[in-house]
């Protein structure tokens, strides 16, 4: 049995009153002179037995009725039989930790049957929370993960506010997260309640650890859940954007659009699942934004997707004596289509430039020169150098993904320049490696120069044969110079939106907010998935309703409690005044 | 005289405030004899004298019946009083008879005193020989019982001379009495019988054995015969110093039971030896007591 106010459990103390006022009593009481005493000692030892027990049977009602009206006044709840089917009306429960998931991530604005699903979650939710008792505590986790407290109004409150977000909801994570909280609060009953949309790619990998003792219900998702398409993701490349289609997977091929400052700039049919490829036409040099737009569905969130990528004017590059042929000849191709130009902006060759100027530095082909090549590395400041030959291995670069496991023969370690005192130069802000091979610098970035641990030679590396070789020179002699990193252009969940990064004055990359593509698929997760992953069974919303706060469901006793305490009453009376 | 004006009817305390005890006794029982138009008190020392004529009134256990049946007419004896009638009357003293349950009535002590006054009154009348003896743990006062001039004044100034007693009747003063009793007579017990039965049973048997005619007055306060008072009081008895805390409301049931019996107790045992009991309490009138011992 618990107690609605137990705190009301401390007047259980009034309770010894009539015992103490009994054992505590020195009221002297008035005398009179009295002759037959002789008679009033006989009746009184031929009643004492029946005065000992009416004298303890109106200590004992007495003590019984505070009690009882003290046990009443606690609110005592006790189990009560056939909560179950209650719809969720009326009835008290046992203090219950709770947490409420209400997932209002993306995939909420759909309309089902011309009625967001965010208002059936929303009703869902507010039951559960407005359902909750004093003795209660309850938490609220938005599609944003947080779990938040506060007292019920302000929980409703943000209940109510709340409008679909741009977050995707691992609801696997967020179930494991809420049982944990729920079970280390010291509440007899822990609940958590998950209103959402059940999509089957909001569950995450694995099952939610939840902890014994904790339920968890799971509202059902619609039975129909309409067939939705989105823009999954968008990379522009090569002068055309490659856009992926999401959605409910069999759903009907759709056109995708792609606008540039308010204009089409090219059309295409996809379905889910399926990527299309549109050009983009030939644009001035700078930064370019445009959105790929899906037509209108039930879900108009995913509809579109901002694309955003930089037309850079081409390096004017020279390729020094000893770069090689295979370097000429991808600056050739490179030069064929307007992607570099003759010039001294930028330097290519074992030979390093004394005056200041952008230059990427290869191995001299002889390795008595190795030396003198250090030596104009240290007068250009620059904290590298080449060191012994190392260990043949595959290349890896999270900066040039076209590259990775292209194998490499032949090579020079990289290592930072010793200083004066012997220790190891710091390599600075400016110091990056863009590659490796066997964990060792192989491609690094120290101010203006680049600096290459193998000649672009087959006899050195297989990346000359490669197909990544001529985008690679050109990162390499185009973007890498201006220092525009190996991503210029990164993709982030959130709020659909294009943040710029820039350097001084100059713009060096852009960041394209929106949202997850999974979120586009609404098709309903398989009962046995949700049992799998949160251990709840989904139910629908009359058995939701029903259930909630059922495993701790308590009828308020103090009703009874009342009116025993008054039959106890009425029988004190009468024993206090019919009774001699 | 109307019952409105006899004393013998009226209240006892009412009465008692007309003035000093003579002036009560003689008034209760010239209102008494004026209700009953006999003697009361017959016995040894009544002999025949005379006929007269019936009147209505007169009690038919009187009408000669010979006469009635030879002559068809009404006539009923009348009786010579003598004074071979000893007639002592034992009032009992102590401590527990000066108590009154309530200021508006007598104690005990002061009851008895009248209506041993009217008693003695009437017997003296009758010609009867009348004594008193008082006593508490110890006889007080021995009048011996006379028929001369002056004898109630005598006897009144006996029950006026005796002082409430500080202690209960005891077995001493029980058995003196008995001494002092050496021919047969009349006897009338009057106290509150606040003692031992048994003790007390013993010494009126003893009378009784000695041929005394026996008259016990149990005298009783009302308030002695129901319980009542505060919620809680400590009683105390005033002869033995013996308290007792009660609630009068819880017991009042059981202490009227206790007192029943022990009424019917004494009924009983004095039944038993011949001895006559008659309870009275203190607001009973005088003449209704004076008729339950006539």
């Amino acid at each position: 049995m618990t107690f609605l106010h137990p705190l009301a459990l401390l007047g259980l103390a009034a309770a010894a009153i009539p015992a103490l006022l009994h054992l505590l009593e020195r009221r002297v009481p008035p005398e009179a002179e009295f002759p037959p005493i002789r008679y009033l000692t006989e009746a009184e030892r031929q009643n004492a037995r029946r005065l000992k027990l009416r004298h303890l049977l109106l200590l004992l009602l007495r003590t019984a009725l505070i009690g009882l009206i003290v046990l009443a006044a606690a609110r005592p709840l006790v189990p009560a039989r056939g909560g179950g089917g209650g719809g969720g009306g009326g009835g008290a429960h046992e203090p219950t930790a709770l947490a409420v998931i209400f997932d209002n991530s993306p995939s909420s604005g759909v309309l089902v049957d011309g009625r967001p699903t965010l208002d059936r979650l929303r009703a869902a939710a507010r039951g559960s929370i407005a359902r909750a008792g004093a003795a209660d505590r309850v938490w609220l986790m938005l599609g944003d993960g947080v779990l938040r407290g506060g007292s019920r109004e302000a929980l409703l409150a943000t209940v109510d506010s709340a409008v679909p977000t741009s977050q995707r909801l691992d609801l696997t994570a967020a179930v494991e997260r809420a049982t944990r909280l729920v079970d280390a609060e010291p509440l007899p009953s822990r609940e958590v309640h998950v209103v959402s949309d059940l999509q089957r790619t909001a569950f995450g990998q694995g099952r939610a650890d939840a902890a014994r003792g904790v339920r968890v219900l799971a509202l059902a998702p619609p039975p129909r859940a309409p067939s939705n398409r989105g823009i999954g993701t968008v990379r522009v490349a090569d002068g055309a954007v490659a856009i992926t289609v999401t959605g409910t997977p069999g759903a009907s091929p759709a056109p995708v659009t792609v606008r540039l400052r308010g204009r089409d700039a090219g059309r295409a049919l996809a379905a889910p699942g399926a990527s299309v490829s549109i050009p983009l036409p030939t644009v001035t040099p700078g930064w370019w934004v445009g959105e790929a737009v899906l037509d209108p569905d039930e879900l108009r969130a995913d509809d579109r997707r901002a694309l955003v990528w930089r037309v850079a004017p081409p390096a004017r590059v020279r390729a020094e004596p000893g770069a090689g042929s295979f370097v000429n000849a991808a600056l050739a191709v490179l030069a064929e289509g307007k992607r570099v130009a003759d010039g001294t902006d930028v330097s290519i060759g074992e030979r390093l430039q004394a005056s200041p100027g952008k230059s990427v530095v290869l191995p001299p082909a002889d390795p008595a020169l190795v030396g003198q090549a250090n030596r104009a590395l240290a007068a250009r400041a620059v904290r590298w150098r080449f060191a012994a030959p190392g260990t043949p291995g595959p290349l890896s670069s999270a900066s040039f993904p076209g590259i990775g496991g292209i194998p490499v023969a032949r090579r020079y370690r990289l290592e930072p320049r010793l200083g004066d005192g012997g220790q190891t130069g710091r390599t600075g802000a400016d110091s990056t490696v863009l590659a490796t091979v066997n964990g060792e610098p192989w491609l690094l970035q120290d101010g203006d120069v680049i600096l290459l641990g193998s000649r672009l030679d087959t006899a050195w590396t297989a990346l000359p044969a490669a197909p990544a070789f001529v985008p690679f020179v050109d990162a390499v002699v185009n973007r890498l110079p201006r220092g525009e990193g190996g991503a210029p252009v990164t993709e982030v969940e959130g709020a659909p939106r294009v943040a710029f990064q820039t350097r001084g004055a100059d713009t060096v990359g852009a960041t394209v907010y929106g949202l997850d593509p999974r979120e586009s698929d609404l098709t309903a997760a398989a009962d046995d998935l949700v049992r799998r992953a949160i251990g709840a069974e989904p139910l629908d919303d009359a058995r939701f309703a029903a259930q909630r706060f059922a495993g701790a469901r308590r009828a308020d006793a103090s009703g009874l409690l009342l009116v025993l305490g008054l039959l106890v009453a009425a029988v004190e009376l009468g024993v206090a005044t019919l009774t001699p | 005289m109307t019952d409105a004006q006899r004393l013998d009817l009226l209240n006892p305390a009412d009465v008692a405030r007309l003035g000093g005890i003579e002036i009560v006794a003689q008034g209760v029982v010239e209102g008494f004899l004026a209700g009953i138009h006999r003697s009361p008190f017959r016995g040894f020392s009544v002999e025949f004298t005379e006929h007269r004529a019936y009147q209505p009134g007169d009690e038919p256990r009187y009408l000669d019946w010979k006469i009635l049946a030879r002559s068809d007419r009404l006539f009923v004896k009348q009786f010579e009083e003598e004074t071979n009638l000893r007639a002592m009357i034992l009032v009992d003293a102590s401590r527990s008879m000066a108590w009154r349950g309530a200021p508006a009535r007598l104690t005990k002590r002061a009851y008895a005193d009248r209506l041993v006054a009217a008693l003695a009154l009437i017997l003296l009348r009758q010609r009867d020989a009348t004594g008193l003896i008082t006593f508490d743990e110890a006889v007080r006062e021995v009048i011996p019982a006379r028929v001369r001039r002056g004898q109630w004044t005598r006897l009144v100034r006996g029950l006026l001379d005796t002082p409430d007693g500080l202690g209960t009747a005891a077995q001493a003063a029980l058995l003196h009495l008995t001494s002092l009793l050496a021919r047969r007579g009349l006897v009338v017990f009057v106290s509150d019988l606040l003692f031992d039965r048994g003790l007390a049973l013993t010494a009126l048997r003893y009378l009784r054995h000695r041929g005394h005619q026996v008259i016990v007055v149990h005298l009783m306060d009302p308030a002695e015969a129901e319980l009542s008072g505060p919620p809680e009081v400590r009683f105390r008895d005033p002869e033995s110093a013996a308290s007792v805390v009660v609630r009068p409301r819880e017991l009042a049931r059981a202490y009227a039971g206790t007192v029943q019996r022990e009424i019917s107790a004494w009924r009983t045992a004095c039944r038993r030896h011949g001895i006559a009991y008659h309870h009275v309490l203190t607001e009973m009138p005088f003449g209704t007591a004076l008729r339950l011992l006539a």
